[in-house]
C-alpha cells in the first residue's frame, strides 16, 4: 500500500511531501525524503516492552506496573524535573505541562541545548522572522549563519531556499545569491556563493562590525575583524542592502558558541538595521521535529517557552536557574522523567551523572543513551510514525503527523495521561 | 537587634531554599516566616536555628546574620529596603533583588544575578560574584538603576548587563561580556575583562587590567589621564553598531 504526503518527524522542516509503501504493517520503501528521513522510517528498532532496573540487570514488567511505579516516584519527590518533549506530538507536550504544574515540578525541552538562546534574543529584541513559504517565494540572499543544512536539514535548500523554484525567484539557484559564514569549510560552503570563514568565537564581533557597516560607520572597523577582512564585510553588506529580500538562517554553531544569545541578539539588531534599506529576515534551523511545537505548548500553558519552574505553583522562567542542565549539575533534582529525548547523550558529563543518581524514568520509543542511566524505560509510539498528532515546524507552521502503521504501542499522551491520572488521585488533566 | 539564622542540616542539602522573606524588616513582626524547599512550603524554623538579640522598634536597626550552609539559599534580602544582612559564607542566586536600601555584606561567595535590578543601597560581596552579577531578569530592558555592588573578587559573564544606574565596582576580573548593553551608570573593574560593553549604549566603563578581543566596533576618542585611578587611558566612545554615546576606558598599553 501506498501512503502520500506523509510528514517526516525528524527534524524540523517536518517535509510533508514523503511517499511510503507499506506491507503487512511494516514500511518497506520511502521515497522523496532525505537520508535522515528514511533512517527515521526503516531503522525503527523499538524496545518491545517496560523494563526496570535490578541488581543485576533488567527485567520486564507490565506497562500497568511502570507507570504506577513513577507516578510513586514522582509524587515523592521535593524537585522533579521533567525533560524531554521535542520529539513528540503536542498532545502528549500539553499532558507534560499539566503533571508539572500538579506536582510543582520543572518542566524543560531540548531547546535547553539547542536553540534556548535564540528564544532568550527574541525576548530582548524581538523576531523579524517569516514562514518558508515566503522566503521560498521572494529570497534572493540567503544567507546560513553557523549552520549546515546540507547535513543537518538536507531537503532545505530544496524545499524552501537556494535550490527552490519561487514566485519572484523563478530562476531559483541563478537568481539567488547564497552567504554562508562557519568556522569551517561545510559541504554547505563548498555551494556558496560567498563564503565567510570567521575564527571561533568571533561571530558577534562580526555581527557588531557588519551593524557599523551597514550604519555607515565603516571608517571605526579595523582591517581585520575575527579573521574577516574589512573589504568581505562590505561586500557582504553591500550584498545584503542590494537584496530585493533576504533570509539569515542560523544553526547551533551560533547559538552554543560563545557568547549564545548576545550572538543572536547581534544577528537580529543586524537584520533590523537591513531593514531600513530592504527586507530581510532572520529564522533559526530547528532541530527536533516538533521542538518548536514544545516551545508553542509550553507558551500557551505557561506563558514561557522552555524552562518552566512550578515549585511554588506558579510558572516561574530563568534560564541558568530553571534549565535542565543547570538543575542536574547543580544535583537539585531528586527524580527525573525524560519523554522522547536523550540527554544521556547530549548533556554536560555532570548533568547525565546526576541522572544515573536518582531515579529516573524514560518514556520513548527507542533504546538511547539515557536508557543506560534509568531506572524505568516505557517504550511507546513514535509520533509521525504509528501515532497521529500536531506538530509545528521551524518557522511555527503547524502541520499534523499522520499515523502510518500500527504497531501496538500505546500512545505516549495515554501513558502521561495515566500517570496524571494516578498523581490526581483519578481525576483528568 | 540581631537575628541570628543558622542553618539546621539537611537531608537533601542540593534542594533550593527560596527565602524572600529574609529582609531585616520581616522580623519586626516576629520569627514566623515561610519559606520554599524545593516544591514543599517550610517554615523558617524548620529551616534554620534562629536566635533573636535585644529587641528593635524600626527595622533600620534589625542586622539579619546568616549562618551555616547558605549557598542554596535564593531570594536573600528580595525588596530589601532598609537594615542590613550580613552573609557568613556563601549565598544563593537572586540576593538582594529589586532591594533599594539597607546593607548586605557576603563574607563568602555570591552566586548568580546577584544584585539583580537593584535600585538603592549597597551590596559587598568579598569573595567571587556568579554569572548576571548587577544585571537585570530576563528580557528586562533596565538591569540594575541605582545603589552600589562592589565585588572583591572576580564576576562571571555578563557582569552588569543593562546597567542604567549606580555603581558596580569589581576588584577583580570579570568573565565574558562585562557591561553589555549598558545604558548608564558606572562599571569599574580593576582585573581583566573579556569583549567589554558589547552593544553598550550609554554609560561610563573604566578597566584597569586586560581587555581581551576588544570589540571592533568602539571608535576610540583620546588617551587621557584618570587621576582617580592613577592611569593613561584610551578612551572610547561606542558602541557604534548601534547609536552609542557610552564611554569605555581602558588602561592604555601604550602600544597603539
Amino acid at each position: 500500500m501506498i501512503e502520500r504526503d506523509v510528514v517526516c518527524p525528524f527534524c524540523g522542516c517536518l517535509c510533508d511531501d514523503l511517499e511510503l509503501e507499506t506491507e503487512g504493517g511494516k514500511i518497506v520503501k520511502v521515497q522523496n525524503g532525505c537520508s535522515l528521513a528514511e533512517s527515521t522510517f526503516m531503522n525503527d528498532t523499538r524496545l518491545p516492552a517496560p523494563i526496570r532496573r535490578t541488581e543485576t540487570g533488567w527485567e520486564d514488567i507490565s506497562y500497568n506496573e511502570a507507570i504506577k511505579e513513577t507516578a510513586e516516584i514522582l509524587r515523592d519527590a521535593d524537585r522533579p524535573l521533567l525533560y524531554g518533549w521535542s520529539s513528540t506530538h503536542g498532545e502528549a507536550q500539553s499532558i507534560g505541562v499539566h503533571i508539572a504544574e500538579l506536582i510543582g515540578a520543572v518542566i524543560d525541552n531540548t531547546s535547553t541545548v539547542c536553540h534556548g538562546p535564540s528564544i532568550l534574543a527574541i525576548q530582548e529584541v524581538g523576531h523579524p522572522g517569516c514562514t518558508l513559504g515566503q522566503v521560498k517565494n521572494r529570497a534572493d540572499v540567503i544567507i546560513y549563519w553557523g549552520a549546515n543544512p546540507v547535513e543537518a536539514h538536507p531537503r532545505h535548500m530544496s524545499r524552501y531556499t537556494t535550490y527552490a523554484t519561487g514566485f519572484f525567484v523563478p530562476e531559483a539557484r541563478r537568481e539567488r545569491t547564497v552567504i554562508v559564514v562557519d568556522t569551517r569549510r561545510t559541504d554547505t560552503a563548498n555551494i556558496a556563493d560567498e563564503f565567510v570563514q570567521i575564527e571561533r568565537g568571533g561571530d558577534y564581533a562580526v555581527f557588531s562590525a557588519l551593524r557599523a557597516i551597514v550604519r555607515g560607520n565603516a571608517s571605526v572597523i579595523p582591517r581585520k575583524v575575527a579573521g574577516v577582512s574589512k573589504e568581505q564585510l562590505i561586500r557582504i553588506a553591500e550584498i545584503c542592502k542590494k537584496a530585493k529580500f533576504g533570509a539569515i538562517f542560523f544553526g547551533l554553531g551560533l547559538t552554543m558558541s560563545r557568547g549564545k544569545y548576545k550572538n543572536i541578539r547581534n544577528a537580529i539588531e543586524l537584520t533590523d538595521e537591513l531593514n531600513r534599506h530592504t527586507k530581510f529576515v532572520i529564522s533559526p534551523l530547528r532541530g527536533h521535529g516538533n521542538v518548536y511545537g514544545s516551545n508553542e505548548v509550553f507558551t500557551w500553558m505557561t506563558g514561557y517557552p522552555f524552562a518552566v519552574d512550578f515549585a511554588r505553583g506558579i510558572a516561574f522562567y530563568n534560564p541558568g536557574e530553571t534549565t535542565a542542565v543547570d538543575i542536574l549539575r547543580r544535583g537539585e533534582c531528586d527524580a527525573a522523567l525524560i519523554v522522547a529525548s536523550d540527554p544521556g547523550a547530549n548533556f554536560p558529563r555532570a548533568a547525565a551523572a546526576h541522572l544515573a543518581k536518582i531515579p529516573t524514568v524514560v518514556i520513548d520509543p527507542h533504546v538511547n543513551a539515557t536508557t543506560a542511566l534509568s531506572r524505568i524505560h516505557i517504550p511507546c509510539t513514535a509520533a509521525g510514525i504509528d501515532a497521529a498528532g500536531t506538530a509545528y515546524r521551524m518557522d511555527g507552521v503547524p502541520i499534523r503527523l499522520k499515523k502510518v502503521i500500527d504497531r501496538g504501542y500505546p500512545d505516549d499522551a495515554e501513558i502521561l495521561k495515566k500517570i496524571y491520572d494516578l498523581l490526581n488521585g483519578g481525576m483528568g488533566p | 537587634m540581631r537575628v541570628i539564622l543558622e542553618s539546621k542540616v539537611r537531608s537533601k542539602p542540593n534542594l533550593p531554599i527560596e527565602a524572600e522573606a529574609i529582609i531585616p524588616r520581616n522580623f519586626l513582626k516576629g520569627t514566623d516566616h515561610v519559606v520554599f524547599e524545593g516544591n514543599k512550603e517550610r517554615t523558617l524554623s524548620e529551616l534554620f536555628w534562629i536566635f533573636v538579640e535585644g529587641t528593635a522598634v524600626s527595622p533600620e536597626n534589625i542586622e539579619v546574620i546568616l549562618k551555616g550552609d547558605t549557598s542554596r539559599i535564593k531570594r536573600v534580602g528580595e525588596y530589601m529596603d532598609t537594615g542590613s544582612i550580613v552573609i557568613e559564607g556563601d549565598i544563593g542566586m537572586h540576593c538582594g533583588n529589586f532591594m533599594s536600601g539597607g546593607t548586605i555584606e557576603i563574607r563568602g561567595n555570591a552566586d548568580a544575578w546577584l544584585g539583580r535590578e537593584m535600585r538603592g543601597g549597597t551590596i559587598l560581596c568579598r569573595g567571587n560574584a556568579g554569572h548576571y552579577c548587577a544585571t537585570g531578569y530576563r528580557g528586562e530592558k533596565k538591569g540594575m538603576q541605582g545603589g552600589k555592588v562592589e565585588v572583591s573578587g572576580n564576576t562571571g559573564d555578563f557582569c552588569a548587563e543593562y546597567l542604567a544606574g549606580g555603581t558596580v565596582h569589581i576588584h577583580g576580573s570579570t568573565g565574558d561580556f562585562p557591561g553589555a548593553e549598558m545604558r548608564g551608570g558606572e562599571l569599574i573593574i580593576e582585573g581583566d575583562a573579556t569583549r567589554p560593553c558589547g552593544n553598550m549604549k550609554n554609560g561610563s566603563c573604566v578597566i584597569l587590567g586586560t581587555v581581551h578581543d576588544m570589540l571592533p566596533t568602539f571608535e576610540k576618542i583620546e588617551r587621557r589621564v584618570l587621576p582617580e585611578w592613577k592611569i593613561t587611558a584610551d578612551v572610547y566612545k561606542g558602541d557604534v553598531a548601534n547609536r552609542g554615546k557610552g564611554n569605555l576606558c581602558v588602561r592604555s598599553t601604550g602600544l597603539y
